[in-house]
């Protein structure tokens, strides 16, 4: 006996604990309120046939435990019982996957008006650059990264030049303007995972991955590494800060393009040059005093 | 093997037949020796190792930025002057389906319990197996001097020296084993191990019998198998 | 040597009234087809090396299997308390810095799905139990079984020996994704990635010389008259989950000798062009994804490979112990066989968001689903088992609970899982610990326990305390339930996996209590299991002798000479199988089980439905 009614404290306690439950979503800050509403929908049914299920159990608990004068049904197959559960549950699971079939179509199919940020991640830490006037990215290679060229942006693509260079782990969002994040890597896996904006999407060394969304609500957001990449992995953040249009541009105007970077780097050769020979000096001096 | 006759045991026709054929008491493969059965459930996962091997190939080579090697320039041997594409593959390919014939006669004269016969043509497929290795030994070295690594090559992609020397030695590996067993084998033929209720192995403890080299073969035949597909996807490609 | 073989316990051939079937005294409808193969050929060990250490009986090759992989299993076992102390109470335990905790998350999870569970279901059931199970002497290839156990041992030996060289166990995750896995930032990505991927060859060679054992014993060795839909359950999982090794292994093997390559000397097949530290690496061209796309071949069948042995053997120790016939037998096997076969179709659904093509997604989630609905029958069929049934409540029944329970709960949350875009926002989340822990760690242990209280008495001759027992499984059951259950939720707030420490953002400390109170019930858990290691000492030294078949099951393991069943299982005669396992409670039948041995002719003025 104690054992069906331990076993239904815990079903009891479980459904308690969904409803009362601290822990939940964090408030949904992007279009894909879908997902929400089909894990909802899962939530549901799923939980619905746990709970019927455990309860069944915990009745034949009640009912059939053993006595020494009762004697169980024999009864091997019961082919019509198995064809309806069967059929019941092909069309529960159907009905289950047909939202999460349509959501993902749209998951995959990125609107035509939505703006394109690189982000580019490595061990341990993210950038981000956006198109410029042009309003697309130029190409980029790893090897082609230096201090000079942060972004590894080949340098004979005309597409390149005017792009945006946001060199911080912060990146501001135009609210209810979509965006499609282009994900790269330059070492290992990684992943950019705004809990409040659902989506997510590896970052893969060697290629170019994608996701969209479309921020729908002004504030500020951490950015987490949602793909184990080494050690630094928990600590690997950033940020996001969605912005309404008028500051966006704002904030827009203020940061520097790869031809304000080049043409500071031409300036600033011949001032390195001096400057590195009067460190070549002190070294030299230095050594001496040693 | 011909249609064996299990006492009791009657093989009835249609889909019905093979249902109740398949699910009988005993044994699902009616005659077949343990042995047998094993060696093929075995080929049938090694099977899935060629194949994830051949599949990452593919994926490899379609996934490249370099471009790939030209295989009839890379592996054309110099005849009498003249670059013949691929002519060292065509003749290892023919060693090697021919060890695969004398092997199915070993086989034969093996159930005929004709001992000579059995011996040296389990020999013969050893030696057909032992100038496969060879000449492949042959290959590997001209390739290495022209300056292909698994890390790299002057002919293109990297992975093409990788894949290559990773699957085409994973192929000689097993034509190593396959022609240490044959030589073993090849001796226990000789030596009457397989005759008069067959003599216990030494580590085993088992009876030998006959059937033992129609399992050799088995395999054998499947190592010619794997070879056809990685001559196909390695040089007709 | 030799001389060991003159020593030929009596059977071996069959007396020739058994070779004839039905001969003089017994009716015809008790005939049963004579045998097709004359009597195993057996080696008798004689020395303590051939009895015990190299020995050749599938049955003590079963334990050792068991006592090797319950050792590894201690092993993740610790592990998981360590890192439940990290995450519980950061800082606590200053000796584990993030190098360590990743490692400790790797090890643990390695161990814990390859060399406890994966071994312990096939090399220690499947040895134990096939061969009694189906009425063969051993299995097909004992020389072969016995070395297929030793190279276990060796593959074990290697990986624990990579805790100790320099640099430590690799860090890598269990999944082993490259490129992070082979470099450095990694912890152990030297010589511990080395080790970790020569023990996981040399576990696939070993498991292939048992696997195939195993599976020849089912097609080619059963008793007379034990077809193929006679077979208890449990001989159902287990082959199947050994055809599935058989076939998802060989992706494991490739996935690491490739690995190994790149590791060693420096190919780049899952390499692409990497800047670390400035620098450009040798490597270039290579496709991570390849990986993951290899590992997951493999990675999915495994979770059945451990799951399929469960549902077999849970459903076999329900049937006994609610002394009813297991419902809809047909349908179980083939949900059995259906689950296998559709296995090797979804494992993308590891890689919704790995940045594969996202097309995949439709396909990949659709075949997921559908295999929840075979899934979805095993279940129907446990709990229409126990209805109108006469259950025992007894500690092996309340581990079959507990199974159902914990195995239904995971379950559900696989289909948020499976179903493309639900993952999205949960994928990588603790969401999917607590989900595969509640369906491929929690479910499958109960059925391990169960097991061990049931079979305990076959195999030491003993009856496990039932007192020490129901503590047991309630202090596992409700602590493991309430580590896993409130750790959904910490999935749905938005905390990743393998966070070392959960700090800053405001969703995640606000889950500090919770975080606290898990890792109590973990360390309850853990502690627990001290329970079952006392009463099976205590039970060993003083417990009651078990009578003959205590459980009054019908399967021939309980049916062999003696018990616990000695070297050639069965005695004299092979027995001769008249019916499936499940024959209990049969109207009009005398006794409330009708043993597989039971010939038509002594029960004609019973009921029985199915033979
Ligand atoms: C009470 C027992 C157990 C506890 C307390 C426990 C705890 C944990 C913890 C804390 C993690 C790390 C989560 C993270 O940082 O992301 C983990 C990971 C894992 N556990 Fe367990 N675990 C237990 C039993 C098991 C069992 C029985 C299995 C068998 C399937 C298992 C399989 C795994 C796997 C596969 C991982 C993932 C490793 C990875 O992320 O690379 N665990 N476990
Ligand atoms: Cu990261
Ligand atoms: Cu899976």
């Amino acid at each position: 006996m104690h054992a069906g009614i331990i076993f239904f404290l815990v079903i009891l306690g479980s459904i308690l604990f969904h409803i009362f439950t601290p822990w939940y979503w964090t408030d949904i800050a992007s279009n894909w309120k879908g997902m929400d509403d089909t894990i909802t929908l899962t939530f549901w049914v799923g939980g619905g046939v746990f709970v019927a299920v455990c309860l069944f159990m915990i009745y034949c608990v009640f009912k059939y435990s053993y006595k020494e004068d009762r004697k169980a049904e024999y009864k091997p197959e019961d082919k019509k019982l198995e064809k309806i559960l069967t059929v019941a549950t092909t069309l529960g699971v159907a009905a289950l996957l047909a939202p999460g079939l349509i959501i993902w179509n749209q998951y995959v199919n990125v609107p035509k008006n939505s703006i394109e940020i690189d982000v580019m991640a490595w061990q341990w830490g993210w950038q981000y650059r956006l198109p410029g006037n042009d309003g697309k990215l130029g190409t980029t290679k790893v090897v082609n990264i230096n201090d000079d060229n942060p972004f590894g942006i080949n340098l004979d693509d005309p597409f390149g030049r005017d792009d945006v260079m946001v060199q911080s782990d912060i990146i501001n969002l135009e609210n209810n303007r979509p965006v499609k994040i282009l994900l790269r890597s330059v070492d290992v896996l990684h992943n950019w995972y705004v809990p409040q904006f659902r989506a997510k999407m590896d970052a893969v060394p060697g290629v170019v991955t994608y996701y969209w969304f479309e921020p729908n609500k002004v504030g500020e957001y951490e950015v987490l590494c949602a793909e184990y990449c080494g050690v630094g992995h928990y600590a690997m953040r950033g940020g996001v800060e969605v912005q309404d249009p008028n500051s966006y541009q704002e904030w827009l105007g203020e940061q520097e393009t790869f031809s304000d970077l080049l043409a500071k780097q031409n300036k600033e050769i011949e001032t390195k040059k001096v400057a590195k020979n009067n460190s070549n000096i002190e070294k030299v001096i230095y050594k001496e005093e040693k | 093997m011909s249609d064996p006759k299990i006492d009791g045991f009657e093989l009835k026709p249609g889909f019905r037949g093979m249902a109740s054929d398949t699910g009988s008491d005993q044994t699902m493969f009616k005659g077949v020796h343990w042995g047998k059965a094993m060696m093929w459930i075995f080929l049938l996962s090694d099977t899935f190792v060629f194949s994830c091997f051949l599949i990452a190939y593919m994926k490899g080579r379609g996934s490249t930025p370099v471009e790939w090697p030209n295989p009839s320039e890379v592996f054309a041997l110099e005849a009498f002057g003249v670059p013949v594409p691929l002519l060292l593959i065509a003749l290892m390919t023919f060693v090697l389906i021919t060890s695969s014939g004398t092997m199915a006669l070993a086989v034969k004269y093996g159930y005929e319990k004709n001992r000579k016969m059995c011996g040296w043509l389990v020999l013969a497929t050893a030696v057909g197996g032992l100038t496969f290795v060879g000449m492949q030994a042959y290959e590997w070295s001209k390739l290495i001097h022209e300056g292909v690594r698994p890390w790299e090559n002057p002919f293109g992609a990297a992975q093409f020296g990788s894949f290559f020397f990773m699957i085409t030695g994973f192929h000689g590996t097993h034509v190593s084993i396959g022609v240490i067993f044959l030589f073993i084998y090849a001796y226990k033929v000789f030596a009457g191990h397989y005759e008069n209720g067959g003599k216990r192995g030494w580590f085993t403890t088992m009876k030998g019998d006959y059937v033992e080299i129609e399992i050799l073969g088995l395999y054998w035949h499947f190592v010619d198998l794997v070879w056809v597909f990685i001559f196909a996807f390695f040089y007709l490609w | 040597m030799s001389d060991e073989y003159e020593n030929k316990s009596g059977y071996q051939a069959q007396s020739s009234e058994a070779l004839t079937g039905s001969a003089g005294s017994t009716p015809d409808m008790d005939y049963v087809r004579p045998a097709e193969l004359p009597e195993q050929d057996l080696y008798h060990g004689h020395t303590f090396l051939t009895k015990w250490v190299f020995c050749q009986d599938a049955k003590v090759i079963g334990v050792q299997y068991f006592l090797t992989a319950v050792f590894t299993g201690i092993v993740g076992l610790i592990l998981s308390w360590l890192m439940r102390l990290q995450l519980g109470f950061p800082g606590l335990a200053g000796f584990i810095t993030a190098e360590h905790y990743y490692q400790f998350v790797t090890m643990h999870g390695m161990i814990m799905v390859v060399y406890f569970l994966t071994a312990l279901f096939l090399g220690g059931f499947g040895n134990y139990l096939i061969p009694l199970m189906v009425g063969a002497r051993d299995m097909v290839f004992p020389y072969v079984n016995m070395l297929s156990f030793w190279m276990f041992f060796v593959a074990v030996a290697i990986l624990m020996a990579s805790f100790f060289v320099p640099g430590g166990p690799t860090g890598a995750g269990w999944t082993l994704y490259p490129p992070q896995t082979i470099l450095e930032g990694t912890p152990g990505s030297g010589m511990g990635i080395l080790l970790m991927l020569i023990s996981l060859a040399l576990f696939v060679i070993g498991f292939t010389m048992g696997g195939l054992n195993y599976m020849i014993t089912v097609l080619q060795a059963r008793t007379r008259g034990m077809t193929l839909m006679r077979m208890p359950l449990t001989v159902w999982g287990i082959f199947t989950a050994t055809v599935l090794a058989m076939l998802a292994f060989p992706a494991l093997l490739v996935s690491a000798i490739m690995m190994t390559l790149d590791k060693v000397i420096g190919t780049s097949f899952f390499m692409p062009t990497i800047l670390k530290a400035g620098e450009v690496l040798e490597y270039g061209g290579g496709s991570p994804i390849l990986f993951q796309h290899l590992f997951w071949f493999f990675g999915h069948p495994e979770v059945y490979i451990v799951a399929l042995p469960a549902f077999g053997i849970v459903s076999d120790l329900i049937s006994v112990h609610a002394r009813k016939n297991i419902f809809g037998y047909r349908m179980m096997v083939w949900a059995i066989v259906g689950i296998g076969a559709l296995s090797f179709f979804v494992w993308a659904h590891h890689m919704y968001v790995s940045g594969m093509n996202p097309w995949f997604g439709f396909f990949f989630a659709t075949t997921t689903l559908i295999i929840a609905v075979p899934t979805a029958m095993k279940v129907y069929n446990w709990i229409l088992t126990l209805w109108r049934g006469n259950i025992r409540i007894n500690t092996v029944m309340l581990w079959c609970l507990g199974f159902i329970v914990t195995f239904v709960n995971g379950g559900i949350t696989g289909i948020f899982l499976g179903n493309v875009s639900v993952d999205v926002p949960l994928s990588d989340t603790y969401f999917v610990v607590a989900h595969f822990h509640m369906v491929m760690g929690i479910a499958p242990v109960m059925v391990i326990m169960g097991a061990v209280y049931h079979w305990f008495p076959l195999i030491t001759g003993r009856l496990l305390n039932e007192t020490l027992g129901k503590w047991h499984f309630w202090a596992t059951f409700l602590g493991a339930y309430s580590i896993y259950f409130p750790m959904h939720y910490l999935g749905f707030i938005g905390v990743p996996r393998r966070y070392y420490e959960m700090y800053d953002s405001p969703y995640m400390t606000s889950a500090v209590g919770m975080n606290e109170f898990i890792s109590l019930a973990a360390f309850l858990v853990g502690a627990a299991q001290f329970i079952l290691i006392f009463n099976i000492i205590k039970t060993l030294k003083t417990g009651k002798p078990a009578p003959k078949n205590p459980w009054k099951a019908n399967s021939l393991e309980w049916h062999t000479s003696t018990q616990p069943p000695e070297h050639g299982n069965f005695g004299e005669r092979l027995p001769v199988v008249h019916r499936w396992p499940y024959d209990f409670s049969v109207p009009g039948a005398k006794d409330d089980f009708i043993p597989q041995t039971t010939p038509p002719s002594e029960v004609v003025h019973t009921k029985v439905e199915k033979t």
